[in-house]
């Protein structure tokens, strides 16, 4: 479980990015979160991981603050990346083989790697290729790949369909799916308001800071998410 | 979980194209500056024995002890085996010294001086490859060890993991470290393995221990420019600004603080020029002229030359004036000499005082601390070329004895023939190189020194990593 209690986040230059933020994501839930560029999406998720400090209240992993126990709560949460990066030098194989280390997943076969890129729909080829010629798709792949093995309860994934092609898109999407049914947390941010729709169970609007708007997937049905998206925004940007 | 990482970074580094690139550059530098340190080393055995025997020969063909007087012996210095790794200054200070009666000894004939096409560019020791190339590589290495991992995003992707940072800083340090040591210490064993098996090139037990301790100096001085990466890498937010900042703070460590040094050390403790030095002596040959007056105007006012009428008491007189001016022109002299001798010691303790200020001062940078001390213990460094120099003052004297005796005696035995110089029983030069215990006394601040700055900079890494911002 996910849970945000007034979070709040004020740069160092004075910019709120993240006001009051407030929601839960349950297990067997998926929470996506929609916003413009700048909205603060990712300020949100970097406060998850611990990478900064939050300026006023608590991110919560399982039910454990992130600031106060940093490292535990590190076990209980996966991570994807906005721009997945790996080592380079390393083929796929490899850096599998590392972050599943550091995730504490110590006794993996090759097969079992194989298998989970072959779930994410990495091409066989590419498994011993070095990473550095990965095109920005397979990259994000891989970096769900590394996600799914360390087999946390709790997913943050930073727009993982960015990078994505239609196919490898609704692949991916299936396998988010599959990853809630079996209970976990999962938290997306995204632009991709087509494929979100079809899997979020929840959504949040974003809007300078502020989680403006929840819908479940009830409320929303028969709904245009994506006319509702744009005039919410255009609403709010013009009364501002 | 350490030795994940530790195995991570040294695959990762291994696998990069610099390190291929290192590997072979630190391969061909390392085994060619070895090879060239022996051929040079035997080159100078071969011309030192020649000389010793020239220099034997010309003293047997001497006609007598008065000619060899006036020629003098050459000392010939014999080549530092150590040569081979730490060139030192021996190839800038002359290889010989004359000693004969008429002046102080200095050393000639330098390598420099024969051939001045190697004081343009210096010789390709082992010291000249670690202290320049090596150190850039150390800082290759190591310039984008946070700050890269932090631009790919893979830091982002660690610690979303049970990893704690300080963990993570003492793999990337260690495994970083390692994979730095093997382009470097393969060829390094290469290199003294060739010189272990070369004919002709006898190590003593002595010499190990020093060669040993000189490649911990390296592995020192390259410690200090890999740590001094890990905490620039740690401190910046961009791997270009990293290396930009490591390659300033190289540059001044490597060339400017011993140069600043030194002329610092000019300005703080400056000795006096060359034309002071005679202005001084000139102004004192004055005042014993002014004073000659007026003591030869005291005695002659005290003792009136007689008339001419009085030809007995002006012969009296003129004795007493000869003796008197003998007498004075001695003291003159003696006190003319002694006051030179005073202003060369002066001046001598005033360079050496501005040398060891100079040496003190550069010190700051691990470079010179690097050639102070390696020169210390290969024996080609400034200590003991002085220890040399003095050997061969002191010799002097002991050459000069015998000689003039020689001479006496001959003269003595005088009338027809000079007799050939028997030179069975000259006293031969001596000069027993520094032991290890005295080289390791000037050691050792310089292997603090690195000590303490590694320390530091890891210090300062470790520290700046666990605040670092790694988004
Ligand atoms: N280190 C920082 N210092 C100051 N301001 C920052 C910092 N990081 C982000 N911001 C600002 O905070 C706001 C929110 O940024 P954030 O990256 O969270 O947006 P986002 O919703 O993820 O956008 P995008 O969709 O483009 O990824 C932006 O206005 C950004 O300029
Ligand atoms: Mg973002």
């Amino acid at each position: 479980m996910l849970e945000a209690k007034d979070l709040t986040k004020k740069y160092e230059d004075g910019l709120l990015a993240l006001d009051h933020l407030n929601f839960k994501v349950e297990p067997g839930e998926i929470f996506c979160m929609f916003g413009a560029n700048g909205a603060g999406k990712t300020t949100a998720i970097n406060l998850f991981l611990g990478f900064i400090p939050p300026t006023e209240g608590t991110a919560l992993i399982e039910e454990i603050d992130v600031v106060k126990e940093p490292l535990k709560s590190k076990d209980y949460v996966s991570f994807v990346s906005e721009n997945v990066m790996l080592y380079g030098n390393f083929t796929a194989y490899q850096n599998l083989d590392y972050f599943s280390k550091l995730a504490g997943k110590r006794n993996l076969t090759k097969a079992e790697y194989a298998h989970v890129m072959k779930r994410v729909g990495l091409q066989e080829e590419a498994f011993d290729m070095r990473t550095k010629n990965f095109s920005k798709g397979m990259r994000q792949k891989l970096g769900i790949a590394v996600a799914i093995l360390k087999d946390a309860p709790n997913l943050i994934l930073d727009e993982p369909t960015s990078g994505l092609d239609p196919k490898s898109g609704q692949e991916f999407l299936d396998l988010i799916i599959e990853l809630r049914d079996k209970g976990k947390s999962i938290f997306i941010s995204s632009h991709d308001i087509f494929r979100a729709k079809q899997i979020a169970d929840r959504v949040g609007f974003m809007l300078q800071g502020k989680l403006v708007m929840m819908k479940t997937k009830k409320e929303l049905k028969g709904e245009d998410l994506n006319k509702l998206y744009i005039d919410y925004m255009q609403e709010h940007s013009g009364a501002e | 979980m350490l030795r994940d990482i530790i195995k991570k970074e040294i695959q990762d580094t291994i696998m990069s194209p610099r390190f291929v690139f290192t590997f072979l550059l630190c391969t061909i530098l390392i085994l060619l500056s070895v090879y060239t340190g022996i051929n040079n080393y035997q080159a100078e055995l071969k011309e030192h024995s020649a000389a010793v025997a020239l220099n034997r020969k010309n003293l047997e063909g001497q006609q007598s002890y008065g000619t060899l007087a006036g020629l003098g012996t050459k000392i010939n210095r014999r080549p530092q085996v150590l040569s081979t790794v730490v060139s030192g200054i021996w190839e800038a200070v002359g290889r010989v010294a004359v000693v004969n009666i008429a002046y102080d000894p200095s050393m000639i004939d330098s390598k420099y001086s024969s051939n001045p096409i190697f004081a343009v560019f210096g010789s390709l020791d082992l010291t000249f490859i670690v202290k320049i190339v090596l150190s850039l590589f150390a800082i290759l290495f190591t310039y984008d060890a946070i700050v890269g991992e932090k631009e790919r995003g893979t830091l982002k992707l660690a610690l979303s993991n049970r990893v704690p940072r300080d963990t993570l800083i003492l793999g990337k340090a260690i495994g970083g470290f390692v994979s730095l040591l093997i382009p470097l210490i393969i060829p390094l064993v290469l290199g003294l393995l060739i010189l272990m098996i070369y004919p002709n090139i006898s190590l003593s037990g002595g010499d190990w221990l020093r060669i040993g301790i000189i490649c911990l100096l390296f592995l020192l001085y390259l410690s200090v420019f890999f740590t001094l990466g890990l905490f620039i890498s740690a401190r910046t937010t961009r791997s270009s600004t990293s290396f930009l900042i490591l390659l300033f703070i190289w540059v001044t460590f490597v060339t400017i603080i011993p140069k600043a040094a030194v002329m610092m050390a000019g300005q703080i403790k400056p000795i006096p020029s060359v034309h002071k030095i005679t202005a001084q002596k000139d102004a004192y040959l004055q005042e014993i002229q002014k004073e000659a007056m007026t003591e030869y105007k005291k005695f002659s006012d005290e003792n009136p030359r007689p008339g001419k009428d009085k030809p007995e008491e002006r012969e009296r007189w003129n004795e007493k004036y000869k003796e008197w001016a003998e007498d004075f022109q001695r003291r003159l002299t003696g006190k003319i000499d002694e006051k030179n001798a005073a202003i060369e010691r002066d001046y001598q303790a005033k360079m050496r005082q501005q040398q060891k200020l100079a040496v003190n001062l550069s010190r700051v940078s691990p470079a010179s601390a690097l050639m102070f001390s390696t020169m210390s213990l290969a024996r080609t460094g400034v200590d003991e070329h002085e220890r040399f120099l003095n050997s061969v003052k002191m010799y002097k004297p002991i050459f000069t004895k015998w000689i003039n005796e020689k001479m006496m005696r001959s003269l003595n035995l005088s009338g027809g023939e000079q007799p050939k110089p028997d030179l069975s029983d000259m006293p031969q030069h001596e000069f027993m190189p520094e032991r290890f215990g005295e080289s390791m006394t000037r050691v050792l601040p310089d292997l603090f020194l690195m000590v303490f700055l590694i320390i530091l900079f890891f210090v300062g890494a470790y520290v700046s990593f666990l605040r670092y911002d790694v988004r």
